[in-house]
């Protein structure tokens, strides 16, 4: 056994000390006491100042001269039309896309589960995955070149295939459905590749049961595979959720909330409220609430996880 | 070879389908890279000449210090996360003291902070210490952000590493620090690198936190490339080379560590 050997080679045996304990206890303190201090003043500390920042009204220019209004910030937040549509088009695009997502994962997990016997198929599989890791800023950047309404590819091809050229992310509907459809591309690999990993962990005899009795494939996938495949899906939408409150990079470069404020989300909204308007108080509520609704929904959707779990 | 049955062939073709659908809008921008500024905005599309290297050139003239930055900045906040969180996971998983499981789910609590409630405050405390638009804010920043996921993807790593190997060698009077460095982490250093690459790959990748703690100097290569958008004019030359150079890391990741992207995007939650 190779660790066996190193251990008989490397090192000094010392005898054990009084000293021992507390030298011990020093040692376990070293390794991990410097890694919560940091994490307390790049996390916690953040968080309380925002908090903070969250019950003033302050400016980025002059956060000297915060004034205490307590949670007169909030109730702005929540009678201010632009913050209710950020959060309505946040809801829109989290729902459309992790709808959408799951969908077209599980169909793309199907096909290569079916393929797996065929080597290259790996290689296929891959390609698929180029999306998911690649900079959200310059996905923005290729959706802003390909939807473009006169130099872009997607009008082109639509004109050539004998359709009405769309102004992507001129219209309202079409700029949030551009979004939708971002989204989509970028995270349906990330839903194929959870969806593919229970796939593969479903045990043969249960599919050999089912062809016993007779099943077609439509009931080995309602009665075997969907409940298999159900709380790996669960868990990648609630991180999915996460990331849709997150999503930034993507509206900053192509709409930056528009036409209107049809494109306007949550994240967006407490970065133009901090370094547009200056207003750190209202965009640190923002983004508080952002937090808030975070810990709610993952709270909520790590209960549904366990139930799922234990049926 | 296995027998081929009639519906390989439709999966086939769906998988096409499927490759095709990802791949087309990143190859598309990629090819753009070789082409003028002309080429680039031409309807119908022409196909570029891929001896045609002006727009790298012109783009790497004018913003390598940027591209530098990024580089220094991925290199630093890996290394930096890695440092911390490495220590902290062997801890959490061989200290037999109270409260490891309570701190654990702290750590993996903070991953719930988004960026944009940290973004203000980390602009004060930079500010105020004479750290703004400077890279090692960045670095400090990058590195906290993914210490959650690095000590809890090294966890599930460090874990494997037998119990009877590390309490031997704690027998003969290894102190803490010999057993990880020794022991667990050779013994580890497979999933570690993943761990890490991760780590490099996120800080590529970020944003928003850059957009906040940089303006001029100390700006990553994202920023810059996000103003060849912004101001009037749209530079497509540039754009399109930048999205290459940008894209190149991660896609190559990708392609070599497909089997580990699983478990490292759920935290460890799902095995591959």
């Amino acid at each position: 056994m190779p660790a066996q050997a190193t251990l008989g080679r490397a090192y000094p045996v010392r005898p054990a000390r009084r000293t021992f304990l507390r030298a011990n206890g020093f040692q376990q303190a070293a390794m991990m006491l410097p890694t919560c201090l940091f994490l307390v003043f790049l996390t916690i500390y953040p968080f309380v100042y925002s908090v903070y920042l969250s019950l003033h009204q302050v400016k980025l220019t002059t956060l000297n001269r915060a004034v205490f209004v307590g949670l007169r910030n909030y109730t702005n937040l929540l009678t201010d039309g632009l913050f209710l549509h950020a959060l309505r088009n946040t809801a829109v695009l989290a729902v459309c896309s992790i709808t959408l997502e799951i969908l077209i994962g599980f169909a793309a997990a199907k096909v290569f589960f079916e393929l797996s016997r065929w080597r290259f198929v790996v290689v296929l599989r891959s390609l698929y995955l180029l999306p998911m890791m690649a900079t959200p800023l310059i996905v923005g950047m290729i959706a802003a070149y390909v939807f473009n309404p006169t130099i872009g590819i997607v009008n082109y091809l639509i004109e050539l295939l004998g359709g009405t050229p769309v102004s992507w992310f001129g219209e309202p509907t079409t700029a949030m459905a551009a979004m939708v459809l971002i989204n989509v591309w970028q995270w349906s690999p990330f839903m194929m590749l959870l969806t593919l990993a229970a796939l593969t962990s479903i045990r043969d005899d249960l599919y050999e049961a089912a062809r016993v009795d007779g099943a077609k494939w439509y009931h080995l996938v309602w009665y075997i595979e969907i409940p298999s495949v159900l709380n790996v899906v669960l868990l990648g939408a609630i991180l999915r959720i996460i990331d849709v409150l997150r999503f930034f990079d993507v509206v900053y470069v192509t709409t930056r909330g528009g036409p209107g404020d049809a494109t306007m989300v949550v994240t967006l909204y407490a970065y133009l409220q901090d370094f547009q308007f200056f207003q750190v108080g209202v965009g640190s509520a923002a983004a508080v609430l952002i937090l808030g609704i975070s810990i709610v929904v993952t709270t909520f959707a790590v209960k549904l996880l366990r139930v799922v779990e234990d049926a | 070879m296995p027998k081929v049955r009639a519906k390989d062939v439709g999966l086939l073709a769906a998988a096409l389908g499927f490759v095709l659908f990802a791949v087309a809008p990143i190859a598309w921008m990629a090819l753009g890279a070789f082409k003028t500024t002309a080429g680039l905005i031409s309807i119908p599309p022409v196909w570029p000449d891929f001896t045609y290297l002006d727009n790298f050139s012109q783009l790497l003239r004018e913003n390598y210090p940027f591209l530098l930055n990024s580089i220094v900045v991925t290199l630093g906040a890996t290394v930096l996360a890695m440092v911390l969180s490495i220590p902290m996971a062997f801890g959490l998983v061989n200290f037999k003291l109270r409260g490891t499981n309570a701190l654990a789910d702290w750590i993996l609590s903070t991953r719930m902070m988004p960026p944009i409630a940290a973004a203000v405050p980390l602009f004060v405390i930079f500010r105020n210490l004479g750290l703004l638009d400077n890279v090692v804010a960045l670095i400090i920043a990058y590195a906290g952000f993914n210490i959650p996921f690095a000590v809890w993807v090294s966890m599930s790593f460090l874990r494997r590493v037998p119990k009877e190997v590390l309490e031997a060698a704690r027998m003969d009077g290894c102190s803490w620090f010999q057993l990880l460095l020794r022991i667990a982490l050779p013994l580890s250093i497979s999933g570690i690198v993943t761990v890490a690459t991760f780590v490099f790959i996120f800080s590529w990748n970020e944003f928003l936190l850059a957009l906040f703690l940089t303006t001029r100097e100390a700006r990553t290569f994202p920023i810059v490339v996000s103003s060849f958008i912004s101001t009037g004019k749209v530079y497509w030359d540039l754009i399109a080379a930048a999205s290459v150079i940008q894209i190149l890391p991660p896609v190559v990741f990708t392609l070599l560590m497909q089997r580990h992207i699983v478990s490292g995007l759920t935290m460890g939650a799902v095995k591959d």
